[in-house]
């Protein structure tokens, strides 16, 4: 795989990798939001070092249900609040060979994964002991790790990413061996991002439901567009609708 | 990864063509290399992704030829070839060979081999591969790709470049016979220790063949001989099948075949077309002569016809097809030979 950090090297010398450092690729696949990605799911490929913790590769993976907005705010289009789900939220959690690595490090995370562990020790379901550790204590060298197989990472509760490890190997001396840059992004699907549907230039900002004003539902509006249709110059609400803070998957293309 | 056209095909002639050269020289090599122009398989306007995935396969494709089964000078030509690829690629920087972790040891242990043949052109050249840091050390040796395959393509080795399939010799092996003349001379000694005269074992006692370790030895000796002769019977009558001796070669190689071939038709042929008569209490259900060729009278129409009879026949049209079948046998290695059917009788007796 070409990239752009192929052959750097750090400005540090202690931030050099090592000979000997182990090199995992990763293939961490989208929560499959539109129906057309069903049977190729897009993904972003990710680098890693062996001796990396997992919550370095846990802050790296953007998925944009963590940057949604919470709330209707057809009353009030201004005061859309600052917090997005990835600040109110913290919890997440890898899968890996029955472990379950859990996000301990804020104290509003909870361990997500207690109602799964819960499930399987109900009944005999036939699976062994299912375990709950921390995420912060583990990096990927203490981790036994199958090629090819499906592992899971859960955030926000319900958005579930697959993971599949395509590749581990040695480092190389053509590689790039600044340490600061990795978890580093090789890959990434690009999706098609969702114009304003009266401009059709800026990217939809706002979007409505049971809107009497809006030709469809739900209709995607830019937010100068969604103002001038909605409100009039005194910011005055005009006709019905429910309007949400709409975060398009491609805003990180 | 969908395979590129055309690339193992080449990569074999070019292996094959160093087979027949019979030597591990690289000179030879490099000659055969320079004859084909063999560096231009990188050509084609590309652009930079395509032509890294075309160089990754390539790599991939010849890397293969580098391992056990295939022969040492297959092996030695996988080295060169490699070699040549990796130098010869048009990517920048250069994509490096892949070679997975289980794989060193044997790596290793041929470079030992090579040193001890003192092929050393070509320890020179894994020499300078190693220091161009030409090697991803990984932990698998393919590397994963997310595509549903409409069909798997199945790994098959070329016969020609595989070493003869040496079965009986890794069952045989120096350390299993040694192990078995140790427990053959400990059983004797417990033999004589618990007979009557302490210095040879009771007549009573003689169940085996004394001498069967030497005899196993032989055997497995001549066994490896004759698959010597017989691979270089083959390459002989591949190489020049228009001159005369040659051609006597092959008719002997065939023959020897066939003969073989014929030899078990006729065997299974009488085993099989004498029908045992069943006992008295079994009539109800004789055993009846069916070829398994296609044909409408195959399945229930003979089984009714032969209701009465307790002696069993073969059915007529079934024997007759399967005696055309053993003159057919003859003239061809290959023979189809019908199987019996029991056919159930109705139960009215």
């Amino acid at each position: 795989q070409e990239s752009h950090a192929t052959g750097k090297r750090p400005d540090n010398p202690t931030d050099l990798i090592e000979e000997g450092e182990l090199l995992l690729t990763l293939n961490i696949f989208y929560p499959v939001i539109f129906q057309k990605h069903k049977d190729h799911k897009p993904y972003q490929t990710v680098l890693v070092l062996g001796s990396q913790k997992l919550t370095e590769l846990r802050d790296s993976i953007s998925c944009v249900s963590d940057l949604q907005i919470g709330g209707e705010f057809s009353s009030q289009p201004d005061q859309a609040p600052e917090h997005i789900s990835k600040d109110l939220y913290k919890s997440a959690f890898f899968y890996f060979e029955g472990i379950f690595y859990n996000d301990k490090r804020y104290p509003e995370c909870r361990d997500l994964s207690r109602t799964i562990i819960e499930w399987s020790e109900s009944h005999d379901r036939g699976y062994e002991n299912l375990q709950s550790v921390k995420m912060e204590d583990y990096s990927f060298n203490d981790l036994s790790l199958k090629i090819g197989f499906p592992y899971l990472y859960c955030h926000q509760g319900n958005c579930e990413h697959i993971i599949i490890i395509t590749d581990i190997r040695l480092i190389h001396h053509d590689d790039c061996l600044d340490r600061n840059l990795y978890p580093l992004l090789v890959k990434k699907h690009w999706l098609c991002t969702r114009k304003c549907f009266v401009c059709k230039m800026y990217t939809a900002r706002w979007v409505t439901n049971r809107d009497s004003l809006a030709p469809e539902d739900p209709c995607f509006f830019c937010d100068v567009c969604f103002r001038m249709l909605h409100y009039d110059a005194e910011g005055n609400k005009l006709g019905e609708f429910l309007a949400y803070p709409y975060v398009d998957p491609g805003i990180f293309n | 990864m969908s395979a590129v056209p055309g690339l193992k095909e080449d990569c074999e002639e070019l292996l094959g063509a160093f087979q027949q050269a019979d030597t591990v020289r690289f000179e030879r090599f490099a000659e055969l290399w320079r004859e084909r122009r063999f560096h231009t398989i990188f050509y084609g306007r590309m652009r930079a992704l395509e032509r890294n995935k075309i160089t990754k396969k390539t790599l991939d494709v010849a890397q293969q030829y580098f391992f056990p089964p295939y022969s040492f000078q297959i092996r030695v030509g996988a080295l060169y070839l490699l070699y040549g690829l990796y130098n010869a690629q048009l990517c920048q920087p250069k994509q490096k060979i892949r070679i997975a972790l289980k794989h060193w040891p044997e790596i290793q242990k041929f470079q030992l081999d090579l040193l001890d043949a003192q092929h050393y052109d070509a320890v020179y050249i894994f020499r300078r591969l190693r220091l161009a840091r030409a090697f991803h050390f990984t932990a698998m040796p393919k590397l994963l790709t997310y595509r549903t395959k409409k069909k798997i393509e199945k790994n098959y080795f070329k016969e020609e470049f595989k070493d003869p399939s040496n079965r009986v010799n890794s069952l045989i092996t120096n350390d299993v016979l040694e192990e078995l003349m140790n427990i053959h001379d400990h059983y004797q000694k417990m033999k004589c220790v618990i007979s009557a005269d302490k210095s040879q074992p009771d007549k009573a006692l003689s169940l085996i063949k004394d001498d069967f370790v030497v005899n196993l030895k032989d055997i497995t000796l001549e066994h490896q001989e004759w698959q010597q002769n017989r691979m270089k019977l083959l390459q002989n009558a591949k190489v020049a099948p228009e001159t005369e001796d040659k051609k006597k070669e092959e008719t002997l190689l065939k023959s020897e075949g066939s003969e073989r071939a014929n030899a078990l038709a006729r065997i299974k042929y009488k085993s099989y077309s004498a029908v045992v008569e069943v006992s008295r209490s079994r009539r109800h259900r004789q055993v009846q002569l069916e070829s398994s060729e296609s044909g409408p009278s195959c399945g229930k129409s003979p089984g009714r016809s032969k209701k009465a009879s307790r002696t069993p026949q073969p059915a007529r049209r079934s024997s007759s097809e399967v005696r055309g079948e053993m003159q057919v046998a003859e003239e061809t290695v290959t023979q189809h030979i019908g199987m019996p059917i029991i056919i159930e009788e109705d139960s009215e007796e």
